[in-house]
């Protein structure tokens, strides 16, 4: 179902528009190749179109015009049976996309595998090596209220991950987060990269880009005006 | 292995659902219940009106009296005549000695009617024919029939009771009845429908962060799908038991009052609903329960769509 597994791009973009009805323009004729292993920064000022860029992926959202391909996997018009699928490639870290507060780090991650249909026993096995990515296995009894914004947050990228995808998009993840937080999450991310999952950050942060010295995508009123392979942040904060 | 743990999981988000929503699902019950009720009572009294006319009907009957002193080749011509006629169901010829027995049977009782009859030195009552139609529209027909000039002279008399009021207030009461009682069905089937398709909106919206969690990581359709669903069919379980209760309950406690309104006759309630039990049954959890998930299915998949 999702072909052939092309090692030399995660995700293409050819072309993409997308038009809310009746005629905002989220996005205006995007082309966008990022290969497995990247980390790219998506950045760029608020209504430019990076929130719906990442809706795009996920199949939240469906283009206008263009085509979509994620690991080989033409997502243009997927149908709705498969994008449990495609969501199970792509780990994803949303501004809104919060943790159940009824249910302990550990629960909320398990949650992820159970409605997943995956076994206890895997269960078992996966959310411990999550948590160990994000440092966070000490605290995987608290609630969601006992821990900081940014090891809340570290959950929301745990939770991501338990399904070992290709490609984890984060969107905003350090939007409300001070400096020292920040880092940690900053960190996180690029330990996932050295594993080998390709990361895409939507990011308003100008010194997180600056420092990580990575690929950097610019949008602007929905187009890309800047894609710099080590790249800064250009816009005036 | 994965089947049966999918499964218990995804009974146990649908029993969360159903007790989370613990007020939304009793007046959905509600609905769904008085909406069972409906069919049955429109069935109940389908039953009672069929079997009231049953009884009308088998009571009709036109008795001819012969003068006592007919000979017997005229009671058997009269009788082999109504007999050959395709309309006539059934003639039952009663000699002036049996009449004259049952007279003394019914009387048993009042000393002063047996020492009347016991001056009498010859039987005063004569021979009589009782005569079923097979049809009720048959009687006008075998009425005319009793003109025939080889015994109609030897008749007395005539007694034809029609029945036609009784029967014709019960077959009016009955459908107005099934009328009003099928308004009553098809405002209740909309009514369940909107409140299980509306029900299930609520529970997603009170689930709507885990529903868009559940999404997000790639939970399966089954697992955001299937729970509500059976929440929903939980509800129609609820409901069906709770109906099937209270008919069972109106039943036994009507049954014995109907059966004297019958002369102790068979009212039809009870005996139409032990008869078909299972049917019945069977035929409403179908009914309900495909209502009740294509309602969820639809309000499930409306978000899911989305
Ligand atoms: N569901 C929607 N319906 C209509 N218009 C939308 C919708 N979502 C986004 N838009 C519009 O599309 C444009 C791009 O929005 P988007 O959310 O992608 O911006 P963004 O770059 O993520 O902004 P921010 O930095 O504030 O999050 C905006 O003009 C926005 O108003
Ligand atoms: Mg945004």
């Amino acid at each position: 179902m999702n072909g052939r597994f092309d090692q030399t791009s995660m995700i293409v973009l050819k072309h993409v528009s997308k038009v809310y009805p009746p005629d905002v323009h989220g996005l205006r004729d995007i082309s966008l190749h990022i290969k497995p292993g990247e980390f790219v920064s998506i950045v760029g000022a608020s209504g430019a179109g990076k929130t719906t860029l990442a809706k795009l992926l996920i199949a939240e959202e469906r283009p206008s015009r263009g085509t979509l391909e994620i690991g080989g996997w033409d997502i243009t018009r997927i149908k709705s049976r498969d994008i449990p699928l495609l969501r199970r490639q792509i780990g994803v870290v949303f501004q809104d996309f919060k943790l159940l507060q009824k249910k302990t780090v550990w629960e909320n991650v398990a949650f992820a595998l159970e409605v997943s249909g995956e076994t206890r026993r895997r269960i078992k096995e996966v959310v411990p090596h999550v948590l160990k990515i994000v440092g966070l296995e000490q605290k995987a009894y608290r609630f969601p209220q006992q821990l900081s914004g940014g090891e809340q947050q570290r959950v929301v990228i745990a939770r991501a991950l338990v399904h070992r995808p290709k490609i984890l998009l984060a969107d905003e993840p350090t939007g409300n987060l001070d400096t020292m937080n920040t880092r940690e999450i900053i960190d996180v991310l690029k330990k996932i990269n050295s594993f080998g999952s390709t990361v895409v950050l939507v990011t308003h942060n100008r010194e997180v880009v600056n420092a990580l010295k990575q690929r950097v995508i610019t949008l602007s009123e929905g187009r890309v005006i800047s894609d710099q392979a080590e790249g800064k942040y250009l816009l005036p904060s | 292995m994965l089947i049966v743990t999918s499964t218990v999981r995804i009974l146990a988000f649908a029993w969360k659902n159903f007790t989370r929503n613990a007020w939304i699902g009793l007046a959905t019950v509600l609905v769904l219940v008085l909406s069972l009720l409906s069919v049955n009572v429109v069935l109940g009294v389908n039953a009672v009106s069929q079997s009231a006319l049953k009884m009308l009907e088998d009571k009709i009957d036109i008795s001819v009296y012969f003068k006592p002193d007919t000979s017997p080749v005229v009671l058997e011509t009269a009788r082999s005549y109504m007999v050959s006629l395709p309309q006539t169901q059934n003639v039952e010829l009663l000699s002036a000695e049996q009449a004259l027995v049952d007279f003394k049977e019914r009387h048993k009782n009042d000393p002063k009617i047996l020492a009347a009859l016991g001056e009498l030195d010859q039987n005063p009552l004569g021979s009589s024919l009782i005569i079923k139609a097979k049809q009720t529209s048959d009687y006008p027909f075998l009425i005319e029939a009793l003109q025939n000039p080889q015994f109609s002279s030897s008749i007395e008399s005539k007694t034809y009771d029609d029945n036609a009021a009784a029967i014709m207030r019960v077959q009016s009461i009955g459908q107005s009845v099934r009328y009003f009682g099928l308004i009553l069905i098809a405002i209740f089937t909309i009514f369940s429908i909107i409140i299980v398709y509306n029900s299930i909106r609520i529970a997603i919206y009170t689930q709507r962060e885990e529903m868009g969690i559940m999404r997000l990581v790639g939970a399966s359709n089954a697992f955001v799908r299937l729970p509500l669903i059976l929440s929903g069919i939980f509800q129609a379980i609820i409901s069906l038991a709770i109906a099937t209760g209270l008919v069972t309950l109106i039943i036994a406690l009507l049954d014995p009052k109907l059966k004297t309104l019958f002369d102790g006759g068979d009212s039809g309630l009870l005996s139409f609903f032990s008869a078909n039990a299972w049917q019945l049954l069977g035929i409403q959890a179908a009914a309900i329960i495909f209502l009740v998930a294509l309602a969820s299915w639809a309000a499930a998949g409306k978000y899911l769509k989305k």
